[in-house]
Formats: structure tokens, C-alpha cells, sequence
């Protein structure tokens, strides 16, 4: 076959690189979990640090999927194939999240579970 | 036999077919991964005071686990690189260079998976929690099998219909009580068991008799209403037997298999009733942590967990670590002129805090108040053990703490019925475990059998190997969402 006198290694060095790539954003995924001045917004894990978080790792996956599976030169059925996929998995997802939107829960959360513990009420 | 498309793409796709396949295989892997995700997110956002046990908040409780999780992180990255990296030793027609680099990603699985396993271990046999009847919450270890009940049986009922009564798991296996039977099937009274094996074959024996009188006696009742009798005579077999020890005997009874007992008798889950005295319920805890988000604030002060506790500097120390964590978030807010959101007083952040019981003076000593009465009941063994084996915590050794039965709601070790938290944890990652050990087997067999494909067609084993990979990083990239949801946010 004509790939087998095909020169990889310029293929090599990208994999190289990835890797590197991915060891980095690990440090960054600890540090932000662990150390308070990589911590976004108020102290201690919030909306903001998951989106980090979440962002830092879909690169990773990102980065994985494009270089490592070869997505980034993919023939189209398999793209195809894969958006239904993520249609369906993000699909559901949302499904069982539209439960969370339901007024029952909400009120039943603030009124009854929290009761007592307001705003004022400072611990000294 | 030859199978087409196993190296030249088929014109219609554009693919080799083991590519297709395994893209459709991943398609699937993909929602089965996404439905356990999508329960992760709905567990999470869905977590309500007092329902569950609490969520373990960021990372106070797990610390120790984060580096664990950073290091099998870096660990199947190094794995996926490896495994393009045989990819591209195939292609270069390196056999050597390529065996190198599979034996590589299969060492990272093996080490993956050590990790994990150390990390269970650690989970399920070191780490424990007592949620208090008030909700208030205490982590930390409960000493060798001090969760058991002691108590002194002497005789036990139970129903011949069913499997080995479990209270037989919970008897000393190497002094086994010998038993009489006093009560039970027909001729069965003054049968004397005295090993286990004895009373085993007794009990499988008496089953099965049981069952053949139950169904001669059914057949008797269906001849008598055959024949019109007015009043047959209904079904009366007797399904269960009585036994009575010689002596006291020591049971040791595993709390997951109690419904209930008191002062003189055990009932098992499984419908078996022990009678007896018992000895001591108590439970022996090391606390490491206090945690107080199920509590509401005005009542964290008065909560049952410092009657426990009974140390007045281990509850100051709580309250001013919460205090402290508190005027940071003031501080926070202020900067921005806002107000402290509610959510963050009921987190983690201000209502889980370290605490030490220091191990001078001995339990049952000043400050339990109304656990005195519990005192009584400890045998000189149990206050043995409290009083002399003290745990090694942060500031020096810790006293353990003796809990009374009824003052805990649950409690347990971190595995997956400690909370939703543990459960989704455990469900996920031990998943994503056997695809790792399976990922790896694949890769194995590519490299330990796959010198004869080499020779004959290296292109399909590269193939091969490109499929196994596309595998192999799907499971590198499962973790890579895992490891932040799990471990860090």
C-alpha cells in the first residue's frame, strides 16, 4: 500500500504535542478544583467553576476526538452518524432536565425544605 | 474465508467496515454513558435537605482522592497517546517499536485500574458516616465492626419455608452453640445440633419434609372439597421450629441484616427471632468531621451531635471555623455589594468543618448528660476498647466516641447506599472501570497474537489496531468528564 512509505512523522510530532496539550489542561482542571486563586467567583464550587471546569474538559475531549479518533478528517457518514448521536444523548438530557423547570418542585424547595433559614439570619 | 472491506474502503461509505462498526458501537456507548450523565446532573441540581445524605460538596470529604484521580487522568492520557503511537509503528511497519508502545497502554490500564481499586478500598473500608436522628451528620471511621450488636442469644425461631437463616453467618464458627430443638416439626423436638454442618442438614432436611407434608396436606384439602365434605379441614402444616442453646451463646449481629431488637430479643430481615440479653448496642466512631448542612442554623447549636460529642472545645472549634468561612463570604460580597446568597449558607462550605475529640479523658466521662444512662449497659470490653485504642487524627490521637443505637438514623461506609452522590459514583466509574479492563484485553490480544496478521497483511491489523483505539479514547474521554464532576466541582 502507498501508506506504508507514507512519512509519519510529522503525524508523531501532533500526537506528541496533544498529549502535552491534555497533561497541561489536567493541571489547570486540578487547580481549579484545588487552589482558591484559580477559583472563580465566591469561594468554594459554583456555577462559574463548573462552566470552567466543563469547558476545560469538553477541550480535552475536543482535542481527543479531532486528533486522536482522526474526526478532524472523517468521511461524512460518520459525522452524520455522530450527529444524531449527540441529537439524541443532548436530546434526552434535556428531557429529564425540563423536570427541574417544574413550579411543584421549586415551590416545595423554597417554602418548605429551607424554612427558617433566611438572609438575615447571620450565624455569629 | 474472505471478508471484503477489510482494508479497502467500500465504495459506497467511503469506510473499511470494522470503522463503521465500531462508530455505531461507540453511537451507543454514547447514550449509555449520556443517560448516566444526564442522572448525574439531575441527582445533583435535585439535591434536597434532609432527604438524602448530604452531597459531598466540592472536595473537603475526598480530598485525598482528588490526586489519585489527577494521576489515573494523566495516566490513560499517556495510554491514548500511546495507543496512536502503536497506530503509527504499524503504518512505519515497526513490529518491535509497535509491541513496545501496546505493552505501554496496557501497563496504564493496569495501573488505572490499581488506582481505582485503592480508592474503593478506601472508600468502602475506611471511610464512614452516622447520620444522627436529628440530621446532623459525623464522618469518620467506625471502628473494626463496632456496628455489630453484642448480644447473648439463647434461643432462635425461625421459618423452615425459606433460605439458611442469616443469623447463622453471625454466630462464632468456631464455637458453635449446641442446639437443641424444642419446638418445630412433627418428631423433631429433643434433636440435639451441635456444629453448623449438623444444623444445616437439619434445616435442609426439615425443608424439604415440610414441603411434601404441605403438599400431601393440599392434596388431602382438594380430595376432601372433591368429594363434598362440608367443612374440610383447612391446610395446616408446621413451617417453623424453635432451638435452644445449651449456654448463652455470643451473637454478633450485622446491623444490615436487623429490622429491630430490644433489650431481649433480635429480629432479623429475614423473619428469624433470636432471644436473649443484650449487651451493648452501641456504636464506636472516630469522628474526623462534622457535618451540619442538613441542620437548620438556629438549631445547629442545640444538634445531638455535640451530646455526643460531649467536647466543648471540639464544638467551639466548629463554630469558628463556620464563622470564619462566613465572614470570607461577607467579605466577598460586600467587595461586590451583594448579598450572601442563601444557597451558599446551606452549602458545604460553611457547614462542614473538621473536629477533634482529644483522647485525655476517658468516655462516659463529663459532658454526655443523658447518655449516662446508656453507660450502664457497656460492657467492661466495650469501654476497654474506647478508652484505650485512640485513633490517630490531625492534632494527636482522637477519642472514639460511643454512639447509642437509637440516636443513629444511618449509617455506613462511603459505598453506593451512603447517598445518591456514592451511588451515581460508583455506578459511573466502575462502568467506565470495565471498559478499561475491557479496552485493555482487546489491545492485549492485538499484540500478543497479532504477529501472523502482521506478516500477512500489516494494513488490516493496523485497522485493527486503529479500532481499538478509537475504543480505547472514547474510554480516555469518559474519564476526562468524569474526573472534574467527580472529583472537583
Amino acid at each position: 500500500m502507498s501508506e506504508a512509505t507514507h512519512d509519519y512523522s510529522k503525524t508523531k510530532k501532533t500526537y506528541a504535542k496533544v498529549g502535552i496539550a491534555l497533561g497541561v489542561c489536567t493541571c489547570i482542571t486540578v487547580a481549579l478544583g484545588l487552589y482558591p486563586p484559580f477559583d472563580v467567583g465566591p469561594p468554594g464550587p459554583t456555577p462559574g467553576d463548573f462552566v470552567i471546569g466543563l469547558a476545560v474538559a469538553t477541550t480535552k475531549a475536543s482535542l481527543v476526538a479531532l486528533i486522536f479518533m482522526h474526526l478532524n478528517h472523517e468521511r461524512g457518514l460518520i459525522y452524520k452518524l455522530l450527529l444524531f448521536t449527540c441529537v439524541f444523548a443532548l436530546g434526552l438530557m434535556a428531557l429529564t432536565l425540563f423536570s427541574d423547570l417544574d413550579g411543584i418542585v421549586e415551590q416545595y424547595d423554597t417554602n418548605k425544605t429551607t424554612g427558617g433559614w433566611m438572609l438575615n439570619e447571620r450565624p455569629e | 474465508m474472505e471478508i471484503p472491506y477489510e482494508v479497502t474502503p467500500r465504495r459506497d461509505t467511503g469506510l473499511y467496515n470494522a470503522k463503521l462498526g465500531v462508530w455505531l458501537f461507540l453511537a451507543s456507548e454514547v447514550m449509555l454513558f449520556g443517560g448516566l450523565f444526564s442522572a448525574y446532573v439531575f441527582l445533583r441540581l435535585g439535591v434536597q435537605d434532609g432527604v438524602d445524605n448530604p452531597w459531598p460538596w466540592g472536595v473537603s470529604v475526598h480530598k485525598s482522592f482528588v490526586w489519585l484521580g489527577a494521576i489515573n487522568t494523566v495516566v490513560l492520557i499517556a495510554s491514548s497517546v500511546g495507543v496512536v503511537f502503536a497506530w503509527v509503528s504499524l503504518k512505519e511497519r515497526n513490529w518491535r517499536r509497535y509491541q513496545i508502545w501496546m505493552y505501554f497502554v496496557v501497563a496504564c490500564a493496569v495501573v488505572f485500574m490499581c488506582l481505582k481499586m485503592v480508592e474503593y478500598n478506601s472508600k468502602l473500608n475506611h471511610h464512614h458516616g452516622i447520620k444522627l436522628i436529628d440530621n446532623s451528620v459525623m464522618e469518620g471511621v467506625i471502628l473494626d465492626q463496632t456496628d455489630e450488636l453484642r448480644f447473648n442469644g439463647e434461643t432462635i425461631t425461625f421459618g423452615l419455608q425459606g433460605a439458611l437463616p442469616a443469623v447463622l453467618r453471625d454466630l462464632d464458627s468456631k464455637e458453635f452453640p449446641a442446639f437443641t430443638v424444642t419446638d418445630g416439626p412433627e418428631g423433631s423436638a429433643g434433636t440435639e445440633l451441635k456444629t453448623a454442618s449438623a444444623f444445616k442438614s437439619w434445616f435442609h432436611d426439615s425443608r424439604r419434609d415440610f414441603f411434601k407434608a404441605l403438599a400431601t396436606d393440599r392434596k388431602r384439602y382438594r380430595a376432601e372439597i372433591a368429594s363434598g365434605v362440608a367443612n374440610p379441614k383447612p391446610v395446616a402444616v408446621k413451617g417453623n421450629a424453635t432451638v435452644t442453646a445449651a449456654a448463652p451463646f455470643a451473637l454478633h449481629g450485622s446491623p444490615r441484616k436487623i429490622v429491630g431488637h430490644n433489650e431481649t430479643t433480635v429480629n432479623y430481615r429475614d423473619g428469624v427471632k433470636v432471644e436473649g440479653t443484650l449487651i451493648s448496642d452501641d456504636v464506636i466512631f472516630e469522628v474526623h468531621e462534622v457535618d451540619m448542612q442538613l441542620v437548620l442554623p438556629q438549631q445547629q447549636r442545640e444538634s445531638l451531635v455535640w451530646d455526643v460529642i460531649g467536647d466543648d472545645a471540639a464544638k467551639q472549634s466548629f463554630f469558628t471555623q463556620q464563622s470564619q468561612k462566613y465572614q470570607e463570604l461577607v467579605s466577598y460580597y460586600d467587595k461586590r455589594g451583594e448579598v450572601v446568597p442563601e444557597k451558599m449558607l446551606r452549602g458545604r462550605l460553611l457547614n462542614v468543618h473538621y473536629v477533634h475529640v482529644p483522647a485525655e479523658g476517658h468516655e462516659g466521662g463529663e459532658g454526655h448528660g443523658e447518655k449516662d444512662k446508656h453507660a450502664s449497659v457497656h460492657t467492661s470490653e466495650t469501654a476497654l476498647t474506647a478508652g484505650s485504642v485512640g485513633g490517630e487524627g490531625k492534632h494527636g490521637p482522637s477519642r472514639l466516641l460511643v454512639i447509642p443505637r437509637e440516636q443513629v438514623k444511618f449509617m455506613g461506609n462511603h459505598g453506593p447506599r451512603y447517598g445518591n452522590y456514592y451511588a451515581i459514583y460508583f455506578t459511573m466509574t466502575a462502568l467506565h472501570g470495565i471498559h478499561v479492563v475491557g479496552g485493555a484485553l482487546v489491545l492485549l490480544f492485538f499484540v500478543v497474537f497479532g504477529k501472523k496478521l502482521y506478516l500477512k497483511n500489516p494494513e488490516h491489523l493496523a485497522n485493527r489496531v486503529e479500532v481499538g483505539g478509537l475504543f480505547w479514547h472514547f474510554v480516555d474521554l469518559i474519564w476526562i468528564f468524569l474526573f472534574p464532576i467527580m472529583y472537583l466541582l
